[in-house]
């Protein structure tokens, strides 16, 4: 159930549903959303309404059109995220196989250094939902360098969260242990920074506290979800 | 319009975009076959070209197989997430595309005429749509204001410069009129 919302936020839930907002308000809202479910709902709940406003425009598109977005579908930079996260996962459920030849990969082909230019808007992301096993909020701010990540909800368990970002070329690198209540401070490293943009995946996995951060997840996301650029 | 197939439909959504999050086609081309319709009047509305809102339309069924993992039954319904990318993918066309720095003057015309026909189609084709009763129940401006925000992305910016009114003034009617929209709703 959703709890009341005061007045003010009530009016900015649906701002935010209606589009009115830009810059700053709007970002604020945003994070909002993430950080605070009853304020969602209201978003959510002011969407559902207006749908009705989309009513009586019903059109047929042309018929070719669905053969062209089958062509695109495989092309797609999701599909290939998805398989390679289907493949991780089981890997992971199979053997330390797969986080072995991932580490392998990482080893063999280090990266050259190269002068990172930083995506220069924050980035926000929503890991987890209600069915998963975690809910988490992170928001990062190019300018520091810091991304903070709030954890709403944590299964209880012995190892230590650990935060991880999947870019496109699927391969996680992790950003460290994170806290398993309230917010943490992730200063990430001046390399990894361009990862941290649009599309890319922040996941969380379970792992043993020795070692990290760790080359490799040694086990299946609790929580995951897109980074998006506000 | 009472519409007993709409639980039915709501819920085959469901399931067909459980599949499309697992990489099913044959599921998308079940939601697409259910719903292009539907999403193909939301692009058109808003970007008002055809061969745009075609391509737009592509768009949108890409962004429903890359984020149907994201989909939350419990949150929002099917046809209101559809719609949601629909009209954003739309209005980030419109913005790209047809965008002016400044607001021409005439656009305050353009939004006092805002399409009472589309409007009286919406009333008739969905009488008991609450939300229509009560946007009818505001204030003219307030409603014309809105009804520009949600068919065609104006910011509250935009749409203070369109009615040449100062910001601040134009934040407070839609704040109120919101406010009331809620009371009228039942929110709470």
């Amino acid at each position: 159930m959703t709890e009341a919302l005061p007045e003010d936020l009530g009016a900015l839930a649906a701002e935010l549903a209606l589009g009115l907002l830009d810059g700053e308000e709007r970002t604020r809202a945003m994070r909002l959303c993430l950080s605070d479910p009853s304020f969602a709902a209201a978003v959510d709940r002011w969407r559902d309404q207006l749908l009705p406003l989309h009513g009586g425009f019903e059109e047929q598109p042309a018929p070719d059109l669905w053969p062209a977005i089958r062509r695109r579908l495989t092309g797609s930079h999701d599909d290939r995220l998805r398989r390679a996260l289907r493949g991780w996962r089981i890997g992971a459920i199979a053997s330390g196989a797969l986080a072995a030849s991932l580490a392998a990969v990482l080893v063999l082909r280090p990266q050259p250094v190269q002068v990172i230019h930083a995506p220069d808007r924050t980035a926000i992301a929503q890991l987890g939902s209600d069915e998963a096993p975690a809910l988490l909020a992170a928001n990062y701010d190019p300018s520091g360098g810091v991304l903070r990540i709030r954890a709403l909800r944590m299964p209880a368990s012995n190892l230590a969260p650990e935060l991880w970002v999947i870019p496109q070329d699927g391969v996680p690198r992790s950003l460290g242990l994170v806290s398993t209540d309230g917010v943490s401070r992730v200063s990430v490293a001046a390399s990894t920074r361009s990862l941290l943009r649009d599309g890319a995946t922040l996941a969380i996995t379970l792992e043993p506290r020795e070692g990290a951060p760790h080359r490799a997840p040694s086990s299946a996301p609790i929580a995951a979800g897109k980074i998006s650029t506000i | 319009m009472a519409d007993v197939g709409a639980g039915v439909r709501r819920e085959s959504l469901v399931a067909a975009l459980e599949q499309v999050a697992r990489g099913d086609q044959r599921a998308l081309e079940d939601v697409y076959m259910a719903t292009c319709a539907k999403l193909f009047g939301v692009c058109l509305r808003i970007c008002q070209d055809r061969a745009a809102a075609e391509d737009i339309l592509q768009q949108v069924y890409i962004k429903v197989w890359d984020r149907a993992g994201r989909f939350d039954p419990d949150r929002a319904s099917p046809i209101t997430w559809l719609c949601a990318i629909a009209r954003n993918t739309a209005l980030d066309w419109r913005r790209a595309n047809q965008a002016p720095a400044h607001l021409p003057e005439s656009a305050a015309e353009a939004i006092a005429d805002a399409t009472p026909l589309a409007w009286e189609a919406i009333a008739s084709e969905q009488e008991s749509a609450r939300i229509v009763a009560c946007l009818d129940g505001l204030d003219e401006r307030a409603r014309r204001a809105i009804h520009a925000a949600f068919y065609d992305g104006f910011t509250y910016l935009q749409l203070a410069q369109a009615m040449a009114v100062p910001l601040g003034t134009m934040k407070s009617w839609i704040r109120r009129a919101l406010l009331q929209l809620r009371g009228c709703l039942g929110h709470d």
